[in-house]
């Protein structure tokens, strides 16, 4: 059984980011990044979104923090909840 | 590098979008018929943890950040397919959950950091003799953000060449305004890459040779088997 392997890493991977990142928040920075600072730095500017995204990642540390949580959950569902779609028919293949 | 709505014009996103999608589709079904249910948590919480890892931004000096796009770490762990499958999931929730990213950009933005990056990634990879891979990961991991920002700069180049000053940033300025920022903000993803992959190697080994070395593996298996026929030939 190979099963520990990934959820060692698994758990491995999850306090990486959950844990080592969260805290990276505190230092990170609200400037602009690369493509923004080139649009900036030429006039450039960002035009009127075509759709309004229901959420956002928030302009303070806990807002961002909430929208990080939230956004972590939900990428984890649904990353999962497609992959157990597609996996019974990935391990009846692989069993031949 | 997320591409926001209206800098980008119609056909350049469109082109985008047309071409992303059958690479999107093509990795779906490769992971659909290959997935090993075993590395389900594991692809979930990377992909997780990449949208939060997305949100960091780390400054890179002149008022600019950076921020990490995971795809390197994606293919190190996980293999191309599958790494195309997670930032794609991660692009998608950005944009339409977050606002990150234009809707209209959602093709070229899925094309530079779900396919570009995660490509040049790979080949990197794949191009290092099985040895040496673990040491070219921060080299492909700066190809990958490099490779995804000349994507970014050619768009913009042509979107201001189709309809100038309208979309768009002209090519004297997009290309190196982009390639020296990203070239910068690509050791950021280099040191974090190559980071989490020394730690992941400490604590959890055995998920790193999955992918790296897969093509090895089934080297090693195909000796095997033909050891195991050689054996049978004299009997």
């Amino acid at each position: 059984m190979k099963r520990p392997k990934y959820l060692v890493g698994m758990i491995a991977i999850f306090l990486a980011f959950a844990v080592g990142l969260v805290g990276f928040f505190l230092v990170s920075e609200g400037s602009p990044d690369g493509l923004e600072r080139i649009m900036g730095d030429h006039g450039v500017e960002e035009g009127e979104p075509v759709y309004h995204a229901p959420l956002d990642y928030g302009s303070d540390y806990l807002s961002a923090l909430v929208a990080g949580i939230l956004g972590f959950a939900l990428v984890l569902a649904v990353t999962f909840g497609y992959l157990r779609i597609v996996r019974r028919r990935g391990t009846q293949s692989a069993k031949k | 590098m997320h591409i926001p709505d209206g800098l980008m014009s119609p056909e350049v996103w469109g082109i985008g979008l047309v071409l992303v999608l059958p690479l999107i589709a093509w990795a779906v079904i490769k992971v659909d018929r290959t997935m090993d249910e075993r590395a389900t948590p594991l692809m979930a919480v990377l992909a997780a943890g990449i949208f939060v890892a997305q949100m960091l931004n780390f400054p890179i000096g002149g008022g600019t950040t950076g921020h990490l796009i995971g795809a390197a770490l994606a293919v190190v762990l996980l293999g191309l397919p599958s790494a195309i499958v997670v930032m794609t999931v991660v692009l998608l929730i950005q944009g339409l959950v977050f606002g990150d990213g234009g809707l209209t950009a959602l093709g070229l933005n899925l094309l530079n950091m779900a396919v570009v990056a995660t490509f040049t990634a790979w080949v990197t990879l794949k191009l290092v003799p099985a040895k040496r891979r673990t040491l070219a990961i921060p080299l492909a991991a700066w190809i990958s953000v490099f490779c995804a920002a000349s994507a970014c700069a050619l768009e913009l180049s042509l979107s201001y060449a189709l309809h100038p000053g309208q979309y768009g940033i002209t090519a004297w300025v997009a290309i190196p305004a982009m390639l020296s920022t990203h070239a910068v903000i690509g050791v950021g993803e280099a040191v974090i890459t190559g980071g989490v992959v020394i730690y992941l190697a400490k604590v959890a080994p055995g998920i790193l040779r999955l992918n790296l070395e897969r093509k090895d593996r089934t080297a090693t298996e195909a000796s095997d088997a033909g050891t195991e026929e050689q054996k049978e030939v004299p009997s």
